[in-house]
C-alpha cells in the first residue's frame, strides 16, 4: 500500500523529469508494506523532558503536545517561500480539477507574454511528462514532477524542482498542481498565492462543492468561456457561488483557446511579478 | 485520500514522543476547516499501526477551531 494516498500500486514513487535533457530523478522511492516514511522525520515539534506540565487521567499520565501534523511540510514550505522572496521570484500555485485547461492557459500565457516576463513552470501529474513537454514547446522552462499514486504536490517536491529549474530573479514560477480540488488545499508549497481554474463545462457549483479549495485561493479563473453558450453556463450564478465561499477572491473570465480575456490575466501577472521585484529591491 | 499519509505522520509523532513508554491513546485536535475526514483517518490509523510498536493504541478526536490539525495529547497506560 502506498504511503501517500492508500492505493495498492507497488510501483508508486515520486520522480522529477527535465524535458530538455530527459533526465529523471527519483525524489521518493516506493514504500513497501509496513515501511514508514516517518522514521527519519524532523517534525517541528517540542521535545519535552520530565519537567513538562502534565495531568493524570483515569488510566495514566497524559502529556500535552500540540505537534502540528503537517509541521514538516509547513517548515519546508516556509523555506521555499524565503528562497523565492530572496530571489524576487513570484511563485503561484495553480489548482483545479483535471481537464479545466490549466496547461492550455499556461501555453497561451507564455506565448502572449513573449518573453516580457520570464516564466518557468513546475508541472505536477501522477504520470507522464506530457504537460512539461507542452510548456517547453510553448517556449518556457519546465520540470515535470510525477507523484506516482500521490494526489497532490508537497513542499519538498517543490524545493527539489525549484533548485533544478533555477528561476531567474524577477521571474514567475508557476506550479501547476495535480488536477484535484481536494488535497492540494491542505499542502502549502511556499507559493505567494493559490489560483483556482474552473471551466464552464464543469458547471457553476464547483466552488460550493469544494469549498476548502475555493476558500484558500486569491484568484479564480473561469476558463473555456467560448463554450459557455453551448453548455448553458450561468456566469452570474458561478460568480455568486465563488463570492459565497470567498468574497475577496478576484474573478477573471477568459478563454485560453481563443485568447478572449487573456489580456487582463497577463496584465495582472505582469503587475504581480513587478511588485514582487520592487518589494525585494 | 491523503489520510493514510496523515495517519503515518501522527504515528511518527506519537512514537517519537512516547519515548518507549506504553501508549493508551493518541488524541488529535481537528478543526472544521482542516480538510480531514475523521472516519478515513480512523480507518487508516488501524492500517498504519498494525504490526508496529503502537499497534492497538487508540486514536481519539478532540474538537478544535478553524484549520487546527495537531496531535494534542498522548495518554499513557498506568505503570505498575
Amino acid at each position: 500500500m502506498c504511503g501517500t494516498c492508500g492505493c495498492a500500486d507497488p510501483a508508486n514513487e515520486v520522480s522529477m523529469t527535465n524535458p530538455e535533457t530527459g533526465v529523471k530523478t527519483v525524489l521518493n522511492a516506493a514504500l513497501g508494506h509496513g515501511e514508514s516514511r516517518s522514521d527519519d522525520h524532523d517534525h517541528d515539534h517540542h521535545h519535552e523532558g520530565d519537567d513538562v506540565p502534565h495531568v493524570h487521567g483515569p488510566a495514566g499520565e497524559i502529556i500535552p503536545l500540540e505537534a502540528a501534523i503537517l509541521g514538516k511540510n509547513d517548515k519546508i514550505a516556509a523555506q521555499n517561500r524565503g528562497w523565492f522572496e530572496g530571489r524576487g521570484v513570484t511563485a503561484l500555485n495553480i489548482v483545479s480539477s483535471p481537464g479545466s485547461g490549466k496547461t492550455t492557459l499556461l501555453e497561451t500565457t507564455i506565448k502572449m507574454m513573449n518573453g516580457k516576463i520570464d516564466i518557468a513552470v513546475i508541472e505536477g501529474d501522477q504520470m507522464t511528462a506530457n504537460d512539461a513537454d507542452r510548456i517547453r514547446d510553448a517556449g518556457a522552462k519546465a520540470i515535470q514532477i510525477n507523484t506516482g499514486a500521490g494526489c497532490h504536490l508537497e513542499a519538498d517536491m517543490i524545493a527539489s524542482a525549484a533548485k533544478a529549474i533555477d528561476p531567474k530573479p524577477g521571474s514567475l514560477l508557476v506550479i501547476e498542481n495535480v488536477g484535484n480540488l481536494v488535497c492540494p488545499a491542505m499542502f502549502d508549497l511556499g507559493e505567494k498565492m493559490k489560483v483556482a481554474v474552473i471551466s464552464t463545462t464543469e458547471g457553476e457549483d464547483k466552488p460550493i462543492k469544494y469549498p476548502h479549495m475555493f476558500r484558500v485561493v486569491e484568484v479564480v479563473i473561469i476558463n473555456k468561456m467560448d463554450l459557455a453558450p453551448h453548455v448553458d453556463f450561468d456566469e452570474a450564478a458561478c460568480r455568486a457561488n465563488i463570492a459565497e465561499i470567498n468574497p475577496g477572491a478576484e474573478i477573471l473570465c477568459l478563454s485560453a483557446k481563443t485568447g478572449d480575456g487573456m489580456d487582463a490575466w497577463c496584465k495582472w501577472l505582469e503587475q504581480l511579478a513587478t511588485s514582487s521585484v520592487s518589494e525585494t529591491a | 485520500m491523503h489520510e493514510l499519509g496523515l495517519a503515518r505522520s501522527i504515528a511518527g509523532i506519537a512514537e517519537e514522543n512516547a519515548k518507549g513508554r506504553t501508549l493508551k491513546e493518541v488524541r488529535v485536535a481537528i478543526g472544521p476547516l482542516a480538510c480531514v475526514e475523521r472516519g478515513a483517518l480512523e480507518f487508516c490509523w488501524g492500517l498504519v499501526t498494525e504490526s508496529t510498536g503502537i499497534a492497538g493504541v487508540e486514536l481519539g478526536f478532540l474538537d478544535a477551531e478553524g484549520d487546527t490539525f495537531v496531535v494534542r495529547e498522548l495518554e499513557f497506560m498506568e505503570e505498575a
